[in-house]
């Protein structure tokens, strides 16, 4: 990556880009997978290099391309009627123009990076889009909900039975392993997701 | 005495000496270090993780007070979750769900646990090599690479201090090469003098539902005899035993297999327990777990492994 594109992504993370620079930066990421891989990684390791990540919301890059989209967060619901932490952000159902497609497969696309491409390999967390009403007192909702790419099986918060299995796992696992499993239940996405459902062998 | 630095400032002179001597060691000499480096030193950091195109920050206190590791893991955006490992409980706090979990701690003695061996075993399941050195945050570090030999398994990418053999940098990669997920220390700091109000807990958790495992005695004919039939190649079963759970009434029945290096937990739940989980894959950050019914018997294997090894695991267990 050169150092103008660099200072571009840098310059649109900070809002500083024209209108006309701004857009295509984001069909760029649109078109290039590397791209987007690069400017991610630049704006994250970045960020964080220079201690920036220390703020509460560290998605730099995302939130600006959904500001470049015109799309207006809204908070996520949680359990327990606690107030919402404003870090997930919900995409309205409707407003989405056809000019801003392309900006939001980029979006999805930024979403996506490191997914792993494992045939088989269920979603994340952010892919959580539906949890049912009657549901929403008994488990944590995930941080994103999103109204478009719906997958075909809704995958949905899990009982934190699995929590607790994973932090009795990890009391198994010796040094780096079990920080990485740690790291695991105690991040914001740290909410086991159902990704697919069968195989009873009564 | 304070015997580490912040990352970025200058190393101790006698640094070169070491990182020579340090060199000449082979991979599985390195991660054997590292293990022990991360449970042996105390230190308190941050450090990014980042997965799924998604960073957050996070800050870990690890104390080693004559052998006894006590440990807080908390995320410092949204919601705040902490885990904290002090004495003889494993406190996780989810303030979101005004919880907090309260789990016995279990210090597996190095004989029977799942700690990995690194023994030659081991070389027939993955490829250890060094890749040279590198900065990572203005420090020396040597690099590891650890990739599988099948799908069975993941990879690592390590970044290891050459001073002090922690990993500043880690990539946990697919058997293709993906990066499943990057953790990268931003600061850390090596310190014998690390108060225990560090393990404090942020968060106020009064009024919060503290779930615990219930008061009961664990009897020895209700061992396990459970075994999965169908292994993928290199594991073996390490720790056979039965837990009493936060939130459960009855023991759940606990096996361990590990290959090594990667470990597979597959708990048993108790047939008069109310099965709570759907059947299927699940999954939290890099952990996979799998769901099934058996015999009545929900069964569920989970680890820091492909899907697919915690469903063959899972759907071989067979019943005694």
């Amino acid at each position: 990556m050169t150092e103008q594109i660099q200072d571009q992504i840098s310059a649109f993370a900070d809002d500083e880009l024209s209108a006309e620079e701004c857009e295509f930066l984001v069909r760029r990421m649109e078109r290039d997978p590397g791209f987007r891989q690069k400017a991610l990684s630049y704006a994250t390791i970045g960020a964080a290099l220079r201690g920036e990540i220390l703020a509460p919301d560290p998605n730099v890059l995302r939130h600006r391309v959904q500001k470049e989209l015109g799309v207006v967060p809204v908070p996520v619901r949680h359990g327990f009627g606690q107030t919402a932490v404003p870090r997930g952000f919900a995409w309205p159902a409707l407003g989405f123009g056809i000019a801003a497609t392309v900006a939001v497969v980029a979006l999805l696309a930024l979403s996506n990076l490191n997914r792993t491409t494992t045939q088989g390999e269920g979603l994340l967390a952010s892919d959580v889009s539906v949890v049912p009403v009657a549901e929403r007192a008994n488990f944590v909702l995930p941080q994103e909900v999103s109204t478009d790419a719906q997958p075909a099986h809704q995958p949905l918060a899990a009982p934190i039975r699995l929590t607790n299995y994973l932090v009795t796992h990890g009391e198994y696992v010796q040094g780096f392993g079990r920080t990485s499993i740690h790291t695991d239940v105690v991040g914001n996405r740290g909410t086991f997701v159902v990704v697919s459902t069968g195989s009873e062998q009564d | 005495m304070r015997r580490g630095v912040s990352v970025g400032r200058l190393v101790s002179p006698a640094l070169g000496l070491l990182a020579f001597q340090a060199f000449a060691q082979d991979a599985q000499t390195w991660l054997h270090r590292m293990t022990r480096a991360v449970e042996d030193l105390s230190y308190e950091g941050t450090f990014v993780h980042l997965i799924g195109g998604e960073a957050e920050t996070l800050q870990i206190v690890h104390l080693n007070d004559n052998r006894r590791v006590s440990e807080r893991i908390v995320s410092m955006d949204g919601i705040g979750r902490e885990i904290i490992r002090h004495e003889d409980e494993v406190k996780f706090i989810l303030p979101d769900r005004q919880i907090v979990l309260m789990e016995e701690r279990r210090d597996v003695s190095p004989l029977v646990s799942a700690l990995p061996s690194y023994s030659e075993d081991l070389q027939q399941h993955y490829d250890f090599s060094l890749l040279g050195t590198e900065r990572v945050a203005d420090r020396e570090t040597q690099i590891v690479a650890i990739q599988p030999r099948d799908e069975f398994r993941y990879g690592y990418i390590l970044w290891l201090d050459t001073e002090t053999v922690m990993p500043l940098k880690s990539q946990l990669r697919d058997s293709q090469g993906s990066t499943i997920e990057q953790i990268l220390f931003t600061r850390i700091q090596i310190s014998d003098e690390i108060p225990l109000s560090a393990l404090e807990p942020t968060i106020d958790a009064d009024g919060f539902r503290v779930i615990r495992a219930p008061e009961a005695a664990l009897t020895e004919e209700a061992v396990p005899q459970w075994r999965a039939s169908r292994l993928p190649g290199g594991f073996k079963l390490s720790v056979a035993t039965q837990n009493l759970m936060a939130g459960s009434e009855y023991p759940v029945e606990h096996l361990v297999y590990s290959d090594g290096l990667a470990i597979v937990s597959v708990f048993i739940e108790n047939p008069n327990s109310e099965p709570e989980l759907a059947a299927g894959f699940s999954r939290v950050g890099s952990s996979n777990a799998f769901s099934l019914s058996l015999n009545g018997r929900q069964v569920t294997a989970v680890g820091e492994v492909p899907m697919r090894t915690v469903e063959t695991i899972a759907t071989s267990l067979t019943a005694p």
